[in-house]
């Protein structure tokens, strides 16, 4: 398993995605992004606990939910961008 | 009191509606603006009533903007499609509410359709109106004052059809009647929360198919640093601190409407509407009564209408008197001058509040001023 991040433009596209995911019995939370890596201001994004974070992400995709950015959260405490 | 005035507002609210407000008061800090439990549960109340919502009307819950009236979601819609001079079609029924923010923008207003309870005459009347260089159409589901249900679905599929913009005016039938945003196909659907959804007063949703213009501009939360309005819903449209616990208490008006049915909510209401138009005609009254009728109906007293609703209060009934903030509607019926006296049902409507009434309108006094 391993930890990511997916940030969202609004709080409540960070809520769908929530329960989209969550329904698909992967383990998820809502929390701010961290300031870095939203370099448009404010936001909201969800830690996700997922073998294989491409399927979460075409689940949101095919609900029409837009993601903006994700991040794999390493064991060394380091964030790498995941190509969407 | 004897309630019959559901038409301004839903009086009682579900006993859950007010255990829910109190509980968002006591628990709920600002939505969107923090990362802490309390700002979350802000957050969770308000995605909540956006969830049920969508169940209740067939959208999705990013679709559905929280505004503070009925009013407030006409506004935003009104001024989305209709450019200041632009030509837009109303029905002969519409409230203020509608015809105020068209005549601000010198809005090329055409009527169509006068005559109550006639879907023939509605229909033949926007088929006519619905024309190139028409910019948007905005009708109400159900008169405010003579409860008349307009056919909606029929001029939705004339609007669509024609390539024009519509606006459908939910106030009185959100909760009552069916009212299916995607099958409607409409732009916006504006509605109140504290009338038919049972929820408190300063509550409203705006369905909206297309982002649509901001009315009020300021912080959403997210996105700081750009000096526009986002372009993604429903935070485009919902600048400002949301009024979480009247969004909590809607949540469980709606989910109570959801429970019950909009079926049955309505079909207990037309027994009592059903009851009263006889009984009043029984009275000598002049009774506004017709096939397509939701819960409100109005009648004519022969003395003034608003001395008879003062008689009425006076025995602890309550209705409205005079032009229901809808003098367009009361031209088309032929009231403006008299205007009329409006009865109203709703969830808690019961035969005892029917027969009290009546009683009660029986010593209205027969004559005219």
């Amino acid at each position: 398993m391993k930890h990511y991040f997916i940030t969202f433009r609004s709080i409540t596209f960070a809520q769908r995605a929530e329960r989209l995911i969550s329904r698909g019995g992967v383990r998820c939370t809502m929390q701010r992004t961290p300031k870095w890596m939203e370099e448009q201001g404010c936001g909201y994004a969800l830690r996700v606990l997922s073998q294989d974070i491409r399927l979460q992400a075409e689940q949101l995709r095919q609900a029409k939910v837009p993601m903006r950015r994700i991040y794999w959260h390493k064991d060394d405490g380091m964030f790498e961008e995941v190509a969407l | 009191m004897i309630y019959l005035d559901f038409g301004a507002t839903s009086f009682p609210k579900p006993a859950g509606v007010y255990r829910s407000v109190l509980g968002a008061m006591a628990s709920c800090a600002n939505p969107g603006r923090g990362g802490y439990e309390a700002a979350m549960e802000a957050a969770r109340q308000v995605y909540a009533c956006r969830e049920t919502a969508a169940r209740l009307f067939s959208c999705r819950p990013e679709q559905v903007v929280h505004t503070a009236s009925c009013t407030q979601g006409l506004n935003i819609a009104i001024r989305s499609l209709v450019k200041p001079g632009g030509r837009v079609v109303i029905s002969g029924f519409e409230h203020n509410a509608v015809t105020r923010p068209l005549h601000a923008l010198g809005a090329e207003i055409q009527v169509a359709g006068r005559r109550l309870f006639d879907w023939q005459d509605t229909l033949e009347a926007f088929d006519k109106a619905l024309t190139p260089g028409v910019q948007a159409a905005v009708f109400t589901h159900v008169s405010n004052v003579f409860g008349y249900i307009l056919p909606v679905e029929e001029i939705a599929d004339l609007c669509r059809r024609r390539g024009i913009p519509f606006v459908i005016d939910a106030a009185q039938s959100a909760g009552t009647l069916p009212v299916h945003f995607e099958k409607l196909g409409a732009d916006f659907i504006a509605m109140p929360g504290h009338k038919g959804l049972l929820g408190p007063q300063g509550t409203g949703l705006l369905l909206c198919a297309r982002p649509g213009q901001p009315l009020v501009y300021g912080g959403t939360g997210t996105a700081s640093r750009m000096q526009t309005m986002p372009e993604d819903l429903p935070e485009r449209l919902e600048a400002g601190t949301l009024n979480v616990p009247g969004i909590a208490g809607l949540n469980r008006g709606m989910a109570f409407v959801e429970k019950l049915g909009t079926a049955a909510l309505l079909r207990r209401e037309h027994r009592q509407l059903k009851r009263c138009a006889a009984g009043l005609e029984r009275l000598g009254m002049r009774v506004f009564a017709g096939e397509h009728q939701a819960a409100t109906l109005s009648f004519l007293p022969e003395t003034d209408c608003e001395e008879a609703a003062q008689l009425l209060a006076q025995q602890g009934i309550a209705v409205r008197a005079g032009l229901h903030c809808a003098p367009l509607a009361h031209e088309s019926a032929g009231t403006v001058e008299s205007g009329t006296v409006r009865v109203s049902f709703g969830w808690s409507s019961s035969d005892g509040d029917t027969a009290a009434f009546l009683r009660a309108a029986a010593g209205i006094p027969r004559f005219q001023k």
